[in-house]
Order: structure tokens, then C-alpha cells, then sequence
């Protein structure tokens, strides 16, 4: 999405087409689609955020190449991630792995999600609480043992 | 002159948002109704100021005057007049004017609408708007002046990045904008509210629609972003969890939450201090999208030119808005004591559910966005969260509450009746297993289709969910169909809004579902008179016209006709354009729609003899995401006129009788019902905005410092050199091997002559040498003749000179961009990275004496 605003300070990638290109394309489909697959995965490093496989960068294509000289020799997924991090750090991956540093990062939500309700869930109490619980005033009182005593109207209660 | 009057009265704007700020508020405090009545007048002259400080910038833009530098930078004399005018809020500074004209517009819109509410509640809430108002002008004016004079004026401008060059950019900054800022509406009145102690159902109800008109512009505005982008970029894509549309879809998560519990608070008086927190913490985001676009604390595709300076005012004013509001919510909150009880199973409850849902999805795109902020703060090494943690993340959140959405409505106040409610879903239901089984059945069993088909379910789901709570309302079937008619008729426009709200939501859904799973794509070097078929279409590529004169750009336009069963579908005509002001290329792409699929074509780099690189997608569904946004706005604008919700209402309902002495502080309600006593529910929020605030302070530090956000440390540091061995660049020479590495330490360095910043750090490489370190160049990815004449050019300061030509060993090491440099010990270990040109400070400063550490 191109947001508001956008005195879009790329240089590198501007007027970007789908950067893949047809030379790169794998023949077996198989290993193409798994190519694909790795590359919405992995970060381009000298770009703000876009995959390798979206970005025009001379870096992202080398990677995309890489990627596929990798599968083509019989690496799994995995390991072709992992050639990747061991050159560049866990920063190529858009989906970060799950470790200490990143427990907030992949609980956080299900956190979230249980404040919220419980707030949620105290907030009812405390309302039907303090509903059942307030008192009434000597005036109200005074006004329900009336209507109680009133004798037309148990008559019409029973 | 021009813009030194747009100068002048932007100065006077600020004035007067000063008074408007002050005045009334002590008006209200003390009970005086003339300073109170000053709010509307000086609501108008501010709307009236920044308007005419708009409209000369807007003339200086029109009229190219490139004495004035905010002009000069992002515009040019060849640029069609729509984007001149357009252009004007395509910079920082101006999309700022944008933001302050939208802001006191809406203070203008409380002052003609809000003629009837109670003065001091309409006294206060404009108050805030006025010190909002002056916040945003004194930060135009201090730091982001849009009349600065140029001297001596440049003949002509820089122009406008092409990509802006197009008609969204008419219509979604504004609308955007329209949305961001209209929850300032909410804001001021919760504010308001707060400071009198007071939340009726008045309040609501004039909350209510401003709320929704925030939220359909922003709608809007968020799905005509997604739509340009979708075909501008090139590849068809209309959301890529960028941290900038992060920052949009945030406001928008908590809007849509703050919309829904308003009509609890309206409708049943309740959930009001829920509704007030919301109220902060929608417009807080907007705010918080703000600073993250402009402050450059986060890198993004999107991102304006960044300023640091910038982020530490606007970073400065979201703690004076947010701080502030929260610091009054945690003390006055606690006040606001819930009317109505609901049960868990009730309309409340489903209401309840979903602002629990849309909460926890706001914060868990917050926590996404700011996450890598927040490692790297703490040391723990750098780390992205992009688009697969989102859809993770984000999907199993998201489906229950759709899946909720058809059964909430059909759940009465107060206590539902969830069996019954159930029951009256059964042929919601039967179409729903009917959907799944039908696409599992088409597309074969996989994960791919399953997720699909979960995806058209619950579309189909929502769908015949919202439609049963209508034909419910409407007795259809039950008696005879004039009944029907006459009932629809009747219905309130604002359930027609809720229906339409749902329904393209479910929209929506499909699309997105549809698209993800069916996505269909064709790439090769087409040649003229070539064939593609894709997803039975037949693509014929008829050739490329070249050297076609735009208005500044001049292009090449592919020729295709699109076939299906031999029968002509489509003319497309996808362009490779290069502009002229400022030099860029950009492609446009040919889309033909059938409302259904589009056929999405993309003429990609000439590949000889006529050819091109064609790109085309087949994107199932993909409109139905867009039309799914516009029945939504439809929906939202429909339950604006509603009676009881048209602007100006209020008037009829609310006692306008003059309050028994003007309200003071703490008002009667408040205190009637509880002592202020605090709370800890409430004063968490104002903790996490604190902790969140110092983060975003100390980050905004480092990168004043110069910590550029996107250096990433390298995972080599400490780790034996990758094993290589490349031949010389000279003949004659030996080449350059790891094995080389071994018993002194050196320094490897990664050139080329195409790097511009390499030809800057090239004088200072002898300084190396002199100091005992071995220096050997790795000439990557460079053509090896241009090496070398830039070596005899320059100097050759190497021992040895390696040749790297398709970048193997630049990747080995982790090299991403030119020059790098690794200093390796004795026994073949990497010991420190500099990515980027060595200077003589880092030189002397860093690698002689860890060089001369490492050599002992």
C-alpha cells in the first residue's frame, strides 16, 4: 500500500515491478513454488522491508539465485533458511524463529488477549456487583414497604 | 508575498488556537458563560487562517514558484496541473498543512452542529481541539515550515517522485486524514467528558456519528491506499504489513472497536469509561502512526523523509495528548460508574467480545511493529517481524470474531437466548458446510484450499448470518410480503448501516481468501506475436511501442489482446514509463477486470529483438476486497442518516435547560455514584504509555546519534572467514584464498568501481597498510577490466587483489552492500565488520589498535 505520504526516499527500487525475473525461474515447478515459498520469507537487507522476492535489489537477486542453486542441490526448506542465517543472522527472517528473545513477540497476543479478557470479565462483575450490592436510599425504602403494605396490590400479586 | 501572507496567517492560526485552547476552558471551570462562548468564534477564525495559509501554499504549488523551497522540492514545471495541486500534500510539510485544514475543520463542523449542546461540555471539548490545533501549527511552524524562501531561486523544481504521480494521491492523503483526525472528535469530547465527570447518553449520541464519519473515512482512505498500491507496485499486492499501513490499520482496529461500544454506551449506558479509554487510545494511535511515519525511528517503504527532530516534537506532543489523557483518565475514570447489567450472552456480551478481539489485534499489530524496536533496544541483536508472523498471528485472532459477528446481532439486549439464536442460523450454517465442501471438492485437499475454503465459509457464514438478522427484523416469510416491504422500509437506516458494515466485511473476507488461495502468475520473455495462457485466458503479445511522449515522461507500451474461447476479452496496454523530473522509471500496469478475476498485466525489462519481460497474474476475487471496503463505507455513511443520528440530534434530545450553576469540576453525577478512589485497571494504561514513551524517547536519541536503524551487525563476528579462493584480477598474481588468511592479521575489503561510496573511502585504504595490517581487496561483482582501471586509476593499495564476479564470496560473508570491510586475526577469525566507507577516524580509532591487539 502506498500510504499518504511517501516522499519515498528509495533510490534503489522505485518504479518496481514483481522483481523476480524470468531467467531465475526454476523448471521443475515443484522447487519453484518451494523457492517462492522461502522467498516471501526472507528479508532483503538494503531495502526497507520487502522481501527478496519483491525487491529489485542486485542482493535480493543474488539471494533469490542462492535460494535456488540451494533447493536444486537437494537442501530442505529449513537448511536453505538456515544457509541463509548463518551468513546474515536471524534479521533475513520475516518470520522471526521462536526463541527467548522472541517469546513477547509470539505470546504477546494470547497476552494480550487474556487482559483484555479480563478486564473484560472483572468489569462485569464489578458492575453486577455494585448493582446488587448499593444499598437503598431511606427514601426508596420508604417508597417499597408502602407499596408492599399496600393492600390492593398483594391481591394482585398472588 | 504569498508566502509570507500563508506565513502570516498560519502565525495568526496559532494565536488564536492559543485562545481557543485557554479561554473556554476557564470559562467552563469558572462558570462564565461569555468566556465560554468565545469557543465558536475562535474555532471559525482558526478554520478561516489555516484555510488561507493552505490556499496560498496550494497557489505557490499552482503556480510553481520556486522561490519557496517546500515547492522547489517536490514539484516542476512539466507536471500536470492534478499533481501540482496534489502536490502539495505530498511532502512532509504540507501533508502537515493537510493535517491541521482537516483538524480545524472538524472544530468548525462542532461550532455550526454543535450549536445546541451544553456550553460547557462544547466549551471544553473545543478547548482541546484548540490545543491540538496548537500543537500541530507550532510544530509546522518550528520545525517543518512549508514557506521557507529559497534564495537564489532555482530556475526549475526536483519535481515529483513518478509513483505519487497518479490520481490516488488526490484522494487518499485527504481521506486518510479525514479518518486519523476525525477521532480527535471523540477525543476532545472523552477529554471533555472526563474533566466534567460526566458521560450521559448525550454524550454518546453526539460522539456516535463523528465516530463513524472518522471511521468511514478512514475506510476509505485505507482501501483506496490499498487499492493504488495494488496497481501501482507491480506485482498485486494490497497489503504487506508495512510498518507505515501498520500504522493506519492500528487507528482503524481501535476505531472499529471505539464505533461498537459506543452504541453500548449510547443505547444502553454502559461500558463508558471503556468507551472513554478507546476514545484516547484510537486518536493516540493516529497520533503514534504520525510520529513513525516522519520521526524514522522505523525503516518502511513508505516513509517520508526523516527527520529526528521532527519525531522528538511530535514524539513530545503524544506525550502531552496521550500522557495527559491518560493521567486524567487513571484519576477521573474510576468515577464513571457503569449503568446497565448485562449477561454474558447478550448483545452487550457480543459487543463486549469484539472490543475485546479488535484490542488485542490493535496491540498485537503494535507489538509486531515496534517489536524490532524493542529487541534492539535491549541488546538482544536484531530481528524482523513481516508479513508471515502477522498472518500467523493475526488470522486465528480474527476468524472467531467473524465467526461471532452473525450470531451477536441476533442475541438480544441485556440477556440472549444463545440456542435460539443458534436455531435461527441452521441454513447459515447448512450454506456454510456447503461452501467449505464445494471448494474442497474443486480445488482437491490441500492446506492451501482448506484455508480457503475456511476463508469462503465464514464469508459465506457472515453473509447469511447478517441477512438472517434482517429478514428476522423484516418478518420475512411469516406473514405476507407487504408486511415484509413495509417493515423494510421502516427499519432504521442504522441496522441497515450495521447489515451493509457486515456484509463487507465478509466481502472482504472472500477476497482475500480467494486471492491468497487461487493466485494464478505467468512470467517469461515474450516476443511479438507470442501466446501466454493463464487461468484460460490467452495473452497475445502483439509488440511494444517505443518512444510514446507523455506530459514528462516518455514511454513504451506493450500491445496485448486478451482472448478467452477465441472471443476478444480485452485490449490491456501495460507502460515501462521513465520520467523526466526527477529521473525515474516506473511501470504501469493494464488490468482488466470482470468483477469477478482480474487479468493483471506488467511489461517488465526489454529483452532483445523486440521483447519483453511479461509478467501477468490471474487474481481471483481480488475486487471483491475493494468492493467489500466501499459496502462497508456504504454502510457506515447509510447509518449516518439515520435520524437519530444526524448531526445536530442532540438538540432535540438533551435538556438544553442552563445547567444549576455552570458545571464545575467535579460534576454531580460523578460524585453522586463514588468517591474518586484509584484504580489499577486504569492506571496500567497510563504505565504502558510511559514505558512505551521512554522507549520510543530513547530510540528517537540513538538515531539522532547516527545509529542508523538499518545497520545490521554481523552474525560473522567471531567466526572463522568463509572458505574461499578466488583468482587475481591481474595476471601474473597469485590469487586470493582463505588459506591466505592464516598467520597475520588482515583486512579484507569488498569494492567495486560501480560503488560510489567506495571511490570516497579509497584515499584513506594506504593508512591501513602503513600500519602493519594486510590489505587485501576483493573486487566484487564488478567486471574485472573496470577493476582494474579503477585500480590504475586510483591507486592499488592491496597486497593482493581477488576476483569475486558473481558474488559467491560476498555472500559467504554476508556482504550486502559495498564497501564492506573484515578485519581477520591470525588464525583466520573474523574480529569486526565495518559495513560502509572506512574513514580515518575508524581507521585509527578501531582497527590499528584492535589490528595491533589481535597481532600480539
Amino acid at each position: 500500500m502506498v500510504l499518504a505520504n511517501v516522499a519515498l526516499v528509495a533510490a534503489l527500487w522505485s518504479g518496481a515491478a514483481w522483481a523476480i525475473r524470468p531467467d531465475e525461474i526454476l523448471a521443475n515447478p515443484k522447487l519453484e513454488h518451494r523457492a517462492r515459498a522461502i522467498g516471501t520469507e526472507l528479508r532483503c537487507l538494503v531495502c526497507q522491508n520487502e522481501s527478496i522476492d519483491d525487491s529489485n535489489a542486485d542482493l535480493a537477486h543474488d539471494l533469490r539465485v542462492l535460494v535456488r542453486q540451494r533447493l536444486v542441490a537437494g537442501d530442505t526448506d529449513e537448511q536453505v533458511k538456515q544457509y541463509v542465517v548463518a551468513r546474515y543472522g536471524n534479521y533475513v527472517l520475516l518470520k522471526p524463529p521462536f526463541m527467548a528473545e522472541t517469546y513477547l513477540l509470539w505470546f504477546g497476543p494470547v497476552l494480550l488477549l487474556f487482559c483484555a479478557a479480563g478486564v473484560a470479565a472483572i468489569y462485569i462483575r464489578r458492575t453486577s456487583q455494585t448493582a446488587q450490592t448499593a444499598p437503598l436510599t431511606e427514601d426508596e425504602s420508604r417508597r417499597l414497604s408502602a407499596l408492599l403494605d399496600e393492600p390492593g396490590r398483594k391481591k394482585e400479586d398472588s | 508575498m504569498i508566502a509570507e501572507f500563508g506565513l502570516f496567517a498560519l502565525i495568526l492560526a496559532l494565536l488564536v488556537a492559543a485562545v481557543q485552547a485557554t479561554i473556554p476552558l476557564i470559562g467552563a471551570a469558572r462558570g462564565d458563560a461569555v468566556w465560554m462562548s468565545l469557543d465558536r468564534p475562535s474555532a471559525f477564525t482558526q478554520f478561516c487562517l489555516v484555510a488561507i495559509a493552505f490556499g496560498c501554499l496550494m497557489w505557490l504549488h499552482v503556480t510553481s514558484d520556486f522561490s519557496v523551497l517546500n515547492v522547489v522540492q517536490s514539484s516542476h514545471t512539466d507536471k500536470p496541473l492534478l499533481y501540482k495541486i496534489t502536490g502539495v500534500w505530498a511532502n512532509h510539510e504540507g501533508s502537515m498543512m493537510l493535517w491541521t485544514l482537516i483538524l480545524v475543520l472538524y472544530g468548525l463542523a462542532v461550532s455550526i452542529f454543535g450549536r445546541d449542546l451544553p456550553p460547557a461540555l462544547r466549551a471544553r471539548a473545543l478547548a482541546i481541539q484548540g490545543m491540538i490545533g496548537f500543537g500541530f501549527i507550532l510544530f509546522i511552524l518550528l520545525t517543518s515550515n512549508p514557506f521557507l524562501r529559497v534564495d537564489p531561486a532555482p530556475v526549475n523544481g526536483d519535481g515529483l517522485n513518478p509513483l505519487l504521480q497518479d490520481p490516488g494521491l488526490a484522494f487518499h492523503p485527504p481521506f486518510l486524514y479525514l479518518g486519523y483526525v476525525g477521532f480527535s472528535m471523540a477525543f476532545s469530547f472523552a477529554i471533555a467528558a472526563l474533566i466534567e465527570g460526566r458521560v450521559d447518553a448525550a454524550w454518546a449520541r453526539w460522539v456516535r456519528p463523528w465516530t463513524l464519519v472518522a471511521w468511514c473515512a478512514l475506510t476509505l482512505g485505507v482501501a483506496m491506499g490499498s487499492w493504488w498500491s495494488y496497481y501501482t507496485l507491480g506485482w498485486g499486492g494490497y497489503w504487506a504489513w508495512d510498518p507505515v499501513e501498520n500504522a493506519s490499520l492500528m487507528p482503524w482496529l481501535a476505531g472499529t472497536a471505539l464505533l461498537h461500544s459506543s452504541i453500548v454506551a449510547e443505547k444502553r449506558d454502559t461500558l463508558k469509561s471503556w468507551t472513554i479509554f478507546l476514545a484516547i487510545v484510537t486518536f493516540s494511535l493516529s497520533l503514534l502512526g504520525t510520529f513513525l511515519v516522519r520521526s524514522g525511528v522505523l525503516t518502511s517503504v513508505h516513509s517520508f523523509a526523516n527527520d529526528p527532530k521532527r519525531g522528538l516534537f511530535i514524539l513530545l506532543l503524544l506525550g502531552v495528548v496521550t500522557g495527559g489523557s491518560l493521567i486524567l483518565y487513571a484519576i477521573r475514570a474510576p468515577a464513571l460508574k457503569g449503568g446497565g447489567l448485562f449477561a454474558m450472552v447478550s448483545r452487550e456480551g457480543g459487543l463486549l467480545f469484539n472490543n475485546i478481539v479488535l484490542s488485542t489485534a490493535a496491540g498485537t499489530v503494535l507489538l509486531g511493529t515496534l517489536y524490532p524496536l524493542f529487541v534492539d533496544a535491549l541488546g538482544l541483536g536484531k530481528v524482523s517481524v513481516g508479513p508471515p508472523y502477522f498472518n500467523i498471528v493475526m488470522v486465528p485472532l480474527m476468524l472467531p470474531m467473524i465467526a461471532l459477528m452473525a450470531i451477536g446481532p441476533l442475541l438480544a439486549w441485556k440477556r440472549g437466548d444463545l440456542p435460539h439464536a443458534l436455531s435461527r442460523l441452521k441454513f447459515a450454517g447448512a450454506a456454510t458446510a456447503l461452501t467449505v465442501i464445494a471448494t474442497l471438492l474443486a480445488a482437491g485437499i490441500s492446506t492451501r484450499s482448506l484455508l480457503a475454503g475456511i476463508g469462503l465459509g465464514l464469508g459465506v457464514w457472515l453473509i447469511m448470518g447478517s441477512l438472517t438478522e434482517w429478514a428476522g427484523r423484516v418478518h420475512l416469510f411469516r406473514h405476507s410480503l407487504a408486511d415484509s416491504l413495509h417493515r423494510a422500509w421502516h427499519l432504521p437506516r442504522s441496522a441497515y448501516g450495521m447489515t451493509l458494515g457486515h456484509l463487507g466485511l465478509a466481502f472482504i473476507l472472500i477476497g482475500v481468501a480467494g486471492s491468497q488461495a487461487w493466485r494464478t502468475e505467468y512470467l517469461e520473455v515474450m516476443h511479438p506475436g507470442d501466446t501466454a495462457s493463464v487461468a484460460g485466458y490467452q495473452v497475445k503479445f502483439l509488440g511494444a511501442e517505443e518512444n510514446i511522449v507523455g506530459p514528462n515522461y516518455i514511454s513504451t507500451r506493450g500491445n496485448f489482446i486478451a482472448t478467452r474461447n477465441g472471443r476478444l476479452i480485452a485490449d490491456l496496454q501495460p507502460e515501462r514509463r521513465m520520467y523526466a523530473n526527477p529521473q525515474q522509471p516506473l511501470s504501469t500496469v493494464a488490468i482488466y477486470t470482470n468483477l469477478i478475476s482480474d487479468l493483471y498485466v506488467v511489461l517488465g525489462d526489454p529483452a532483445g529483438h523486440g521483447g519483453s519481460v511479461v509478467h501477468i497474474f490471474h487474481n481471483p476475487l481480488v475486487p471483491w476486497i475493494f468492493f467489500g471496503a466501499l459496502v462497508m463505507v456504504l454502510g457506515g455513511i447509510v447509518s449516518l442518516t439515520d435520524r437519530h443520528h444526524r448531526i445536530g440530534a442532540p438538540r432535540r434530545r438533551i435538556d438544553v435547560r442552563p445547567r444549576p450553576a455552570a458545571p464545575t469540576v467535579a460534576a454531580p453525577v460523578a460524585v453522586a455514584t463514588a468517591k474518586p478512589r484509584y484504580n489499577w485497571m486504569t492506571i496500567v494504561p497510563l504505565a504502558c504509555f510511559i514505558v512505551l514513551a521512554g522507549f520510543l524517547v530513547w530510540r528517537l536519541y540513538l538515531v539522532e546519534l547516527g545509529f542508523a536503524p538499518n545497520l545490521i551487525p554481523s552474525v560473522m563476528i567471531n567466526r572463522p572467514a568463509p572458505a574461499f579462493n578466488l583468482p587475481a584480477l591481474a595476471e601474473g598474481q597469485p590469487g586470493v584464498s582463505s588459506a591466505d588468511l592464516q598467520g597475520k592479521v588482515t583486512l579484507v575489503n569488498f569494492f567495486a568501481s560501480w560503488c560510489i561510496p567506495c571511490r570516497e573511502e579509497h584515499p584513506v585504504l594506504p593508512l591501513i597498510a602503513q600500519a602493519g595490517i594486510r590489505l587485501v581487496g576483493i573486487s566484487y561483482k564488478d567486471r574485472p577490466q573496470d577493476a582494474k582501471a579503477w585500480l590504475d586509476q586510483l591507486g592499488n593499495p592491496y597486497k593482493a587483489v581477488g576476483v569475486d564476479l558473481y558474488g559467491h564470496a560476498g555472500l559467504d560473508f554476508g556482504v550486502y552492500g559495498v564497501p564492506e570491510s573484515y578485519l581477520i586475526d591470525k588464525h583466520g577469525v573474523i574480529r569486526f565488520k565495518q559495513t560502509g566507507p572506512l574513514t580515518p577516524e575508524i581507521i585509527r580509532g578501531t582497527i590499528i589498535p584492535m589490528a595491533e591487539k589481535l597481532a600480539r
